[in-house]
C-alpha cells in the first residue's frame, strides 16, 4: 500500500462491497435488522430509529409529546420526505448506506491530506510507515461496529457523517464548511460541540496561505461566530418546523438532566439509577465537567497535532458521554488507524484487542441474561459495560502516550528504542 | 550598619561559591562521565514547564470557576424562612382562644319592650349563673319586633326563642328551623323589680340543656388538644368524657367529600335487583341535602349474588358481628379517589342477630328493639334483611327500613350529635367541626414547626412555606369567625393547606441524611479524581517557588557583579 493514487476502479469497487453487504444483510435477513434496532448497544434513547416521532409529526401532533422521542426537530422532515418504512423500506437502507459511504469519503479525505503523520508545527520521523486512504476507509466500512450501527438505523451515524466532514474540510483548509459541519453535529447530538477548540486550532493550522488570517483571535472569534450562527438558523428552522420551542429540553435537556436511564453501554445509566436525589444534579454537572475538562488539558499538551485530540476526544467522548453506542466507538476505530505509524510506541494492543473483543461477545450475552434469562442482574451487564469502557480507555491512554513518545523522541533523537520509565 | 555591610558581602559570595561547588560535580556527572546506573534527565524547556502550568490550570480553572459554583447552587439545601414561633404558638393554644358567642335572639311579641328586657336580664343571669365554660357562651338578645313579621329565624343567631303566652310552661323545638317554641302563663311573668323569676329560670335550664352536649364536646376536644389548662374547662365529669370519647371514635374524620357505597349482597340467587336509586333519592336525599353545607357526598351502588358472609351461624351472637364482613371475597375497595368510604351494607339472607340478654341499646347501634343492623365505627353499617326466597326485585318500600337505619348511622357515622331538633344539631356539629378542624390544623403547623427546628438539615421548599402562611391566614379568620358557618369554610382550607405543608413529597424524602453520610457520597468519585488535580497543583506550586527562589539567587548574583 503505497497510498496515495489509488485506481478509480478500485474506489468504486470499496464503495460497492460495503454497500452490497449492507443491503444484503438489509434485505436477506431483515429479522438481524430489526433486532439489532432494539438493542441497547446500538440504540440509545437519544439515537434509536424505532423511537421516531414520525408517526405523531406527520399527523400534526407535537412529536415531543409523550416524552419518547428526544433527537434533532430536523430529522423529521428528512424521514417524512422518504416513502414510507412500511412500504418501501428500500429507500430508508438507502440512506443509511449512502451516509455510511459518505462518512467513508471523508476518512478517505482524512487520510490523504497526510495530517496525521505531518502538521503545520511537527513531523512524524515515522510519517512514512501508514496505511493509505483505501485501506482505512475500508477498515471503518467493514469494521462490524460500524456496520452493526448502519444497520441498526441508529440516527448517530448522521452525527458521525457530520463530524467527519468537519475535520475533512478542516485538514483540506476550508475552515468555514468545516464549522458548518461541526454545528450540525452538534445541532444533532450537542456533545461534538466540544470538539470546537481543537477543530478550531487545526483549521488555522491547516489554512489556505493566500486566504489566512493571522491574527489567532481574530481566527478563533470568527470560527464561533460562525459555529453560533450556523446553530442559530438551524434551531430557528426546527422552531418553524414544531412551532414551538419545547425540543429544547426533550433533546438536549434529556443529554444534559439523563432523565431516560435506559441501560447502554456507557456509565451514566447505573450511577444515577443508584443516585440520591438530591446529589443528582451535582453529580451530573460532575460529570459533564469530567467530560468537558478534557478539552483544554489535550488541547494545549498536544497543541502540535491538533488532530490527535480530535480523536482522542472522540476516544473520551465514546466512553464518558452520557448516552454512548457502539457507534461512537466506531468513530472512533475509524480515527485509530490514522496513527498507523506510532503503533509501534504502543505497548497494551494486545491487551486492548482482547478487552474490547472479550467485552463486544460477553456484552450482549449479559444483557440476554439480565432482561431474558432473568438469571443474572443488572451488575452482570453493568460490569461488562465497565470492561468495555477499561479497554477504551486503555486505548485512548496507549495512543496518547504513543503520540508524546512520538513527538519526544524528535526532541532527544538518542533515546529512540530505549526502554522509558514514564513519571 | 556601614560596617557591617562588607561583611554581608563577604558571606554571600562565599555562600554561591558554595552552590556552585556542589552544583558542579553534578553537571560533570551527568555530561561527562557516562554513569550506567542512573542518568539524570536534562532539564525541562521553559516552554515544556509553561506549557504544563497551562494544562495544570486549565482543569482547576473548569474545577472553581464552573464546579465549585454548581456545587454550592445543587447542594445547599434551601430552607424557607418559616414563622416558628407563631406556628407553635398556634399549637399551644396561645394564639387563638376558641370562644363560640353563640346568639340566642328572644322573640317576644306578646310582651312589652320594658318587660321583655326585664326577662332578657334576669335569663341572661341564670344562664352566667349556670355556665362554668367561658369558651362557649350564650349570649340573649332581643329580637326587634319588626323581624317578628318574617317567620324565618334571624340568620345571625344560632337560635330563636319564641314567647308564647299559653295555659302551662312548655317547650318544643321548631322540626324545620332552629326555633324553640315556649309557652308561659301569664303570671310566670317577672315583675319589673324582681330579681328572679321562675319563666327566666325555665328559659336558662332550657338551653343549657339544648346546648349541653354541644359544650361537652367542644370541652372534650379541647381537652384532647394541647390547650393550656386555664382555658381547659374543668368539670367534665369521666362517664361523660367516655361516652364522648366513644363517639368520636365512631365517626369518621371530618372530610369535604364522603364516599357512600351501597351494596347488596345475596346469600343465594335472588334478588337479583333493587330499587336503590329510588330508595335513596326517597329516603335519604333529605338528610344529604342537610348535610350538604358541610359534607359532599358520592354514592355509587352494587349487587353481588352468592355472597358468603364470613360468619354462617344462623344465630349471629356479638362476636359474630365484627367478623361478619367478608373482607377477602366482598369487594368493598377501601377508598375511591381520596374521599373517605362509607359503606352500607344490606345482606339478604336469613341470618338473625341474638338478642342480648340486657337491652343495652345505647351501646352498639341504638335502634330497634329487634336488631337487624349494626354499626361499624369508621365503616359502615350492616343491615341483615330476611325476605321471602322468591323475592326477584327489592322495591323502594321494602328498602326504606334498611336506608333510614343508614340515614341515621350515616348522621352518628359523621359526628352528628344525638339531642335537640335537627337544624340544631346541624348547625352544632358544624361549629364542632371547626372547632376540630381549627385544632388540628394548630397541631399540624406545631409538628411542623417542631420538625423544622428538629432537624436542620432538612429542606424546606417555598411551597411548604407558602402553605404555612396560607394555613394560618384562614387560621386566623377562622378564629374570629368561629361558629359562624364562614368560620367551617376557613378552618377547612386551614386543615387542607397544613396537611399539604406536612406532607411535602421533597421534605419527607430527606428526613435522615446525616453528615457522614455526604463523605460516602462523595469520596468515592470525588477522591480519585481530586488526588490527581491536587497533587499536580501542589508539585507546580512547589516548582514554581523553587524557580522563583533561584531566579532570585541569580538576580542576586548578577547585582553583586
Amino acid at each position: 500500500m503505497d497510498g496515495t493514487k489509488v485506481a478509480p476502479g478500485r474506489t468504486a469497487g470499496l464503495y460497492a462491497g460495503a454497500a452490497v453487504l449492507r443491503l444484503a444483510i438489509f434485505t436477506l435477513l431483515p429479522g438481524l435488522a430489526n433486532l439489532l434496532t432494539g438493542r441497547v448497544e446500538v440504540s440509545t434513547p437519544v439515537t434509536s430509529f424505532k423511537r421516531q416521532g414520525l408517526f405523531l409529526y406527520n399527523r400534526n401532533v407535537s412529536p415531543y409529546d409523550g416524552g419518547v422521542y428526544h433527537q434533532a426537530p430536523l430529522f423529521l422532515p428528512l424521514f417524512s420526505l422518504l416513502p414510507s418504512f412500511s412500504s418501501f423500506p428500500i429507500f430508508t437502507y438507502l440512506l443509511y448506506i449512502v451516509v455510511d459511504l459518505l462518512s467513508a469519503s471523508a476518512l478517505w479525505r482524512i487520510a490523504d491530506s497526510g495530517e496525521a503523520g505531518s502538521s503545520a508545527l511537527f513531523t512524524s520521523p515515522r510519517r512514512e510507515k501508514r496505511w493509505s486512504g483505501f485501506g482505512i476507509a475500508a477498515l471503518f466500512l467493514f469494521n462490524p461496529f460500524t456496520v452493526a450501527t448502519c444497520i441498526g438505523r441508529s440516527t448517530s451515524v448522521f452525527t458521525t457523517c457530520a463530524i467527519l466532514h468537519a475535520i475533512a474540510k478542516a485538514v483540506s483548509g476550508a475552515p468555514f464548511g468545516a464549522m458548518v459541519a461541526l454545528s450540525f453535529a452538534s445541532y444533532l447530538s450537542m456533545y461534538p460541540l466540544l470538539l470546537l477548540p481543537p477543530l478550531i486550532l487545526l483549521c488555522y493550522d491547516r489554512q489556505c496561505p493566500e486566504r489566512a488570517i493571522n491574527s489567532g483571535f481574530r481566527f478563533a472569534a470568527t470560527c464561533v461566530a460562525t459555529v453560533a450562527g450556523v446553530l442559530a438558523v438551524l434551531f430557528q428552522l426546527s422552531y418553524f418546523i414544531t412551532g414551538s420551542w419545547e425540543f429544547l429540553p426533550s433533546t438536549y435537556g434529556v443529554q444534559l438532566t439523563l432523565s431516560d436511564l435506559t441501560p447502554n453501554v456507557g456509565l451514566w445509566w447505573y450511577f444515577f439509577i443508584e443516585m440520591f436525589d438530591s446529589f443528582r444534579s451535582f453529580f451530573l454537572a460532575v460529570f459533564w465537567l469530567h467530560l468537558s475538562s478534557y478539552v483544554g488539558g489535550l488541547t494545549l499538551r498536544i497543541r502540535r497535532q491538533p488532530l490527535v485530540v480530535l480523536t482522542l476526544l472522540l476516544g473520551i467522548f465514546a466512553i464518558f458521554k452520557p448516552y454512548p453506542s457502539i457507534s461512537d466507538t466506531s468513530l472512533f476505530l475509524a480515527m485509530v488507524p490514522l496513527y498507523r505509524h506510532v503503533f509501534p510506541l504502543m505497548r497494551y494492543t494486545f491487551v486492548i484487542a482482547a478487552v474490547i473483543l472479550y467485552a463486544a461477545f460477553l456484552g450482549p450475552a449479559f444483557y440476554h441474561l439480565w432482561i431474558y434469562a432473568g438469571s443474572g442482574n443488572a451488575n452482570f451487564f453493568y460490569a461488562i459495560t465497565l470492561v468495555w469502557g477499561l479497554g477504551q480507555s486503555l486505548l485512548v491512554c496507549d495512543l496518547m502516550f504513543a503520540v508524546l513518545r512520538d513527538e519526544w523522541e524528535v526532541e532527544r533523537p538518542e533515546m529512540v528504542g530505549k526502554e522509558i520509565r514514564q513519571i | 550598619m556601614t560596617i557591617q555591610q562588607p561583611l554581608d558581602k563577604g558571606a554571600a559570595a562565599a555562600d554561591l561559591q558554595n552552590s556552585a561547588a556542589v552544583a558542579a560535580p553534578a553537571a560533570t556527572t551527568s555530561n561527562g562521565l557516562p554513569l550506567p546506573a542512573r542518568k539524570e534527565p536534562p532539564p525541562e524547556k521553559p516552554s515544556d514547564v509553561r506549557r504544563r502550568s497551562y494544562i495544570i490550570l486549565s482543569f482547576w480553572l473548569i474545577v472553581l470557576c464552573l464546579g465549585l459554583p454548581i456545587w454550592w447552587k445543587t447542594t445547599t439545601i434551601y430552607r424557607a424562612d418559616l414563622p416558628l414561633q407563631e406556628m407553635l404558638d398556634w399549637a399551644d393554644g396561645k394564639a387563638c382562644r376558641p370562644v363560640f358567642p353563640l346568639r340566642i335572639s328572644i322573640q317576644a311579641n306578646a310582651l312589652q319592650e320594658q318587660e321583655a328586657q326585664n326577662l332578657l336580664r334576669l335569663t341572661q343571669h341564670a344562664l352566667d349563673d349556670l355556665n362554668d365554660f367561658s369558651g362557649h357562651h350564650l349570649r340573649l338578645q332581643l329580637a326587634p319586633p319588626a323581624a317578628s313579621e318574617n317567620r324565618d329565624h334571624d340568620h345571625d343567631s344560632v337560635l330563636t326563642i319564641r314567647l308564647l303566652p299559653g295555659e302551662t310552661t312548655t317547650a318544643s323545638f321548631d322540626p324545620h328551623a332552629p326555633v324553640l317554641d315556649i309557652t308561659y302563663p301569664p303570671n310566670t311573668l317577672p315583675s319589673p323589680t324582681s330579681s328572679s323569676s321562675s319563666l327566666a329560670t325555665y328559659v336558662a335550664g332550657q338551653l343549657r340543656s339544648t346546648f349541653a352536649e354541644e359544650q361537652a364536646t367542644i370541652s372534650y376536644l379541647l381537652s384532647t388538644n394541647s390547650i393550656p389548662s386555664e382555658h381547659r374547662p374543668q368539670g367534665l365529669s369521666p362517664d361523660v368524657a367516655d361516652s364522648l370519647s366513644k363517639r368520636t371514635t365512631r365517626s369518621l374524620k371530618y372530610a369535604p367529600t364522603y364516599h357512600l357505597t351501597f351494596s347488596l349482597f345475596t346469600s343465594g340467587p335472588l334478588p337479583s335487583s333493587w330499587d336503590i336509586e329510588d330508595a335513596i333519592h326517597q329516603y335519604m336525599k333529605p338528610v344529604l341535602d342537610v348535610l350538604s353545607p358541610i359534607h359532599n357526598f358520592t354514592i355509587d351502588t352494587q349487587v353481588q349474588l352468592y355472597a358468603t358472609p364470613g360468619v354462617q351461624n344462623q344465630v349471629l351472637n356479638k362476636e359474630d358481628l365484627s367478623s361478619f364482613i367478608n373482607a377477602a371475597e366482598w369487594p368493598l375497595s377501601p377508598s375511591i379517589g381520596g374521599a373517605p368510604t362509607i359503606n352500607f351494607v344490606v345482606f339478604a339472607g336469613n341470618q338473625t342477630i341474638a338478642v342480648p340478654p340486657t337491652q343495652d341499646s345505647a351501646d352498639s347501634s341504638g335502634t330497634a328493639p329487634a336488631p337487624h343492623s349494626w354499626l361499624i365505627p369508621q365503616w359502615g353499617t350492616v343491615y341483615l334483611l330476611s325476605l321471602p326466597s322468591d323475592t326477584a326485585h327489592l322495591s323502594s318500600e321494602a328498602l326504606k327500613q334498611p336506608l333510614l337505619t343508614f340515614t341515621s348511622h350515616l348522621l352518628s357515622l359523621t359526628g352528628m350529635p344525638q339531642s335537640g331538633s335537627l337544624p340544631l344539631r346541624l348547625s352544632t356539629l358544624a361549629r364542632i367541626r371547626s372547632a376540630d378542624l381549627l385544632l388540628r390544623a394548630s397541631s399540624t403547623l406545631g409538628s411542623l414547626a417542631r420538625l423544622a427546628l428538629a432537624l436542620p438539615s432538612i429542606s424546606i421548599p417555598s411551597s411548604v412555606a407558602d402553605g404555612v402562611s396560607k394555613t394560618m391566614a384562614h387560621l386566623r379568620l377562622a378564629c374570629e369567625t368561629l361558629g359562624r358557618p364562614e368560620g367551617l369554610a376557613h378552618a377547612r382550607v386551614a386543615e387542607a393547606e397544613a396537611e399539604r405543608a406536612f406532607f411535602e413529597k421533597s421534605m419527607v424524602g430527606q428526613l435522615y441524611f446525616p453528615d457522614e453520610h455526604k463523605i460516602a457520597v462523595y469520596l468515592p468519585l470525588l477522591g480519585p479524581v481530586a488526588v490527581p488535580l491536587v497533587m499536580g497543583l501542589l508539585n507546580e506550586l512547589k516548582a514554581w517557588r523553587k524557580r522563583r527562589r533561584e531566579a532570585a539567587e541569580v538576580a542576586q548574583g548578577k547585582k553583586k557583579e
